[in-house]
């Protein structure tokens, strides 16, 4: 079953295409990797998604429903939450209120008592290892526990589809070993995954399928090892790395 | 004992009340003294005059920061204000309801004008809201200054009926008739206004609030409606400074338009919130329970023709050395 449709989307600011006829589909229970190199488009696809900016033109449907129009705290409620490539904290809340204004908000029907919601907050924060960091204020984090605790955030919203946007860069391997273990415990709690992951480091471990973009352009999808072999992204990438090299 | 520690810091960060032992102390010996200051001052009328306003001050800065915990800063506080104020005073002029009815019907008006002033500045964030809303006291003042035949324009209104009498069984208590009684009328709407604020700061809407304060952006990711959050605060806060309003006209009993929707009533509890503290519950009430007499005692006779040059430069000290407002100060320190 599909559970979000991207349909000829675009989205311009000020005259310069971030995204170009993007068709696309996620069916349920799958994880899909986006993946192309810097400036491609990938944060801008998942801020269409997540409500924070609106398409140029273009729909996007959830569960056959339009969410296109809706604001973002309207499409958190019907079950889509991301993370932030850069995370972003409630900074002087303790780390175990900023999952619990996720469990508190994300959806309507979760009017659960106070106790009840620390309980399932502290769960997750199991779940992501900052467990012990749980009293701390959220803004003295490190960067990677940011990481860990804007995930659990995203996850006590309940949502069916989960949008994570560079979850592993900079991970030593040991963390992303980590953090391999983690999207397949949340993908266990039947949450289907869209994962940004430009250092390719996590979505080829646990990837169904690839989406790649370049230039605001869909230039592959299908299979990880089929889209790694796709010579426009091999050239994505190439001319990528050719430049960095130079400067 | 890990446990209780952990749920002491739960609740330390969760509620802006400290909760520990020593804070309910203070609040409450805090209490016993304005309760027992009448006896104190032996109804010295000056001196309970002060303090009567600076329990107004008090609730009109707790009221403002009822919007400012959601990270907008108003500057057009007066708008809700003088209108609270012209609101009560008309009603009961015009209309002979008594202040029972016009206070809280002041209030209500208040949140009208609160409505509006959302839908036209709420679009706005930081200095752009702040200035939106100087502005924005210009519609009722000049409404108040022109519509004549209503609100006698520019003249003001005198004869103000004074603070109401209640009558239970026999008892019966003028408030307006001496000022020990006005003052307390005046500390138990003080007190209210605290206790709701303290239940605000606790429920979830204080916690949608902080989250918007602190990362917009994250707080509509998880589902928190900012701008109807935003605006929710916007209504609480005009509602309780039309009551400030209210009140103010009926312990004045003298209004016009100048005086009611002035820059005074806008910067005053800005400076207070500010000052004591902005994320605090009670740093902007101990701010005007502080500055209003100092200025009053201290500087007004030393400087009657410049005295409110104190709040400028304790503003101005505060945002230097202490952004957080004393109160904040405080309370990291403990
Ligand atoms: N709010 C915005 N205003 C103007 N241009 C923007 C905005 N957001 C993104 N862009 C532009 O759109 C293009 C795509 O940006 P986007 O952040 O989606 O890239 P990305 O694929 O996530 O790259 P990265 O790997 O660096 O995160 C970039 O050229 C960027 O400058
Ligand atoms: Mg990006």
């Amino acid at each position: 079953m599909i559970l979000l449709r991207l349909k000829s989307l675009n989205k311009t600011f000020n005259h310069f295409c971030a995204l170009t006829d993007i068709d696309f589909s996620v069916g349920e229970g799958e994880i899909v990797g986006l993946v192309g190199p810097n400036g491609a488009g990938k944060t801008t696809l998942f801020n269409l998604i997540s409500g924070r900016y609106k398409p140029s033109s273009g729909n996007i449907l959830f569960k056959d429903i339009d969410i296109t129009h809706l604001k973002p705290h309207a499409i958190c409620r019907l079950g889509i939450s991301r993370t932030f490539q850069s995370s972003r904290p409630f900074p002087g809340m303790s780390v175990l209120q900023n999952v619990m204004v996720g469990h508190v908000f994300g959806k309507r029907s979760s009017l659960h008592s106070r106790p009840e919601n620390k309980q399932a907050a502290k769960e997750l924060l199991d779940i992501v290892g900052i467990a012990h960091k749980a009293d701390a204020p959220a803004g003295r984090l490190t960067l990677s526990e940011q990481r860990r605790l804007d995930l659990a955030r995203a996850l006590a919203t309940r949502p069916k589809l989960l949008l994570l946007d560079e979850v592993a860069a900079g991970f030593s391997p040991v963390l992303v070993k980590q953090a391999v273990e983690l999207i397949n415990r949340v993908r266990k709690r039947g949450v289907t995954l869209l994962i940004i992951d430009h250092f390719l480091n996590l979505s080829l471990k646990v990837s169904d399928r690839l989406l790649a973009l370049d230039h605001g352009e869909k230039i592959a999808e299908g299979p990880p090892h089929v889209v790694m072999r796709n010579p426009e992204v091999l050239r994505a990438y190439l001319g990528l790395r050719h430049e960095s090299e130079r400067d | 004992m890990e446990n209780d520690k952990k749920t002491m810091n739960f609740l330390t960060a969760k509620n802006r009340l400290n909760k520990s032992k020593t804070h309910w102390i203070g609040l409450f010996l805090g209490f016993m003294l304005f309760f027992a200051l009448p006896l104190l001052v032996q109804s010295n009328h000056y001196i309970l005059q002060v303090f009567t306003h600076a329990l107004l001050l008090a609730a009109l800065a707790l009221a403002w920061d009822l919007l400012g915990a959601s990270g907008s800063i108003s500057l057009g506080h007066a708008a809700f204000f003088g209108a609270g104020a012209y609101a009560s005073a008309l009603l009961g002029l015009d209309l002979g309801l008594s202040p029972w009815a016009t206070i809280p019907l002041a209030g209500l008006i208040a949140t009208g004008l609160g409505l509006i002033m959302g839908l036209i500045c709420l679009r706005l964030r930081g200095a752009y809201f702040a200035l939106a809303t100087l502005a924005f006291v210009e519609i009722p003042w000049v409404i108040t200054d022109n519509w004549d035949s209503l609100t006698r324009g520019s003249l003001g209104l005198v004869g103000i009926s004074g603070l109401p009498s209640i009558r239970i069984h026999g008892f019966h208590v003028d408030f307006g008739s001496s000022i020990v009684v006005s003052y307390y009328l005046i500390f138990a709407y003080f007190m209210i206004l605290l206790g709701l604020v303290a239940f605000v700061h606790q429920s979830n809407i204080g916690l949608a609030l902080q989250a918007i304060r602190e990362e917009e952006i994250a707080a509509e990711a998880v589902g928190i409606h900012v701008n109807g959050y935003r605006l929710l605060s916007l209504l609480m806060s005009a509602f309780f400074t039309g009551v400030c309003g209210a009140c103010y006209a009926h312990l004045v009993r003298y209004i016009e338009p100048g005086l009611v929707y002035g820059l005074h009533f806008s910067a005053v509890p800005m400076i207070f919130a500010i000052c004591g503290g902005r994320l605090t519950i009670l740093g902007p009430a101990v701010a005007a329970m502080v500055l209003y007499p100092m200025d009053q005692f201290v500087f007004h006779p030393l400087l009657p023709a410049g005295h409110e040059f104190l709040y400028g430069a304790v503003l101005i000290l505060a945002m230097l050395f202490m952004p957080n407002g004393f109160w904040g100060r405080l309370r990291n320190a403990s």
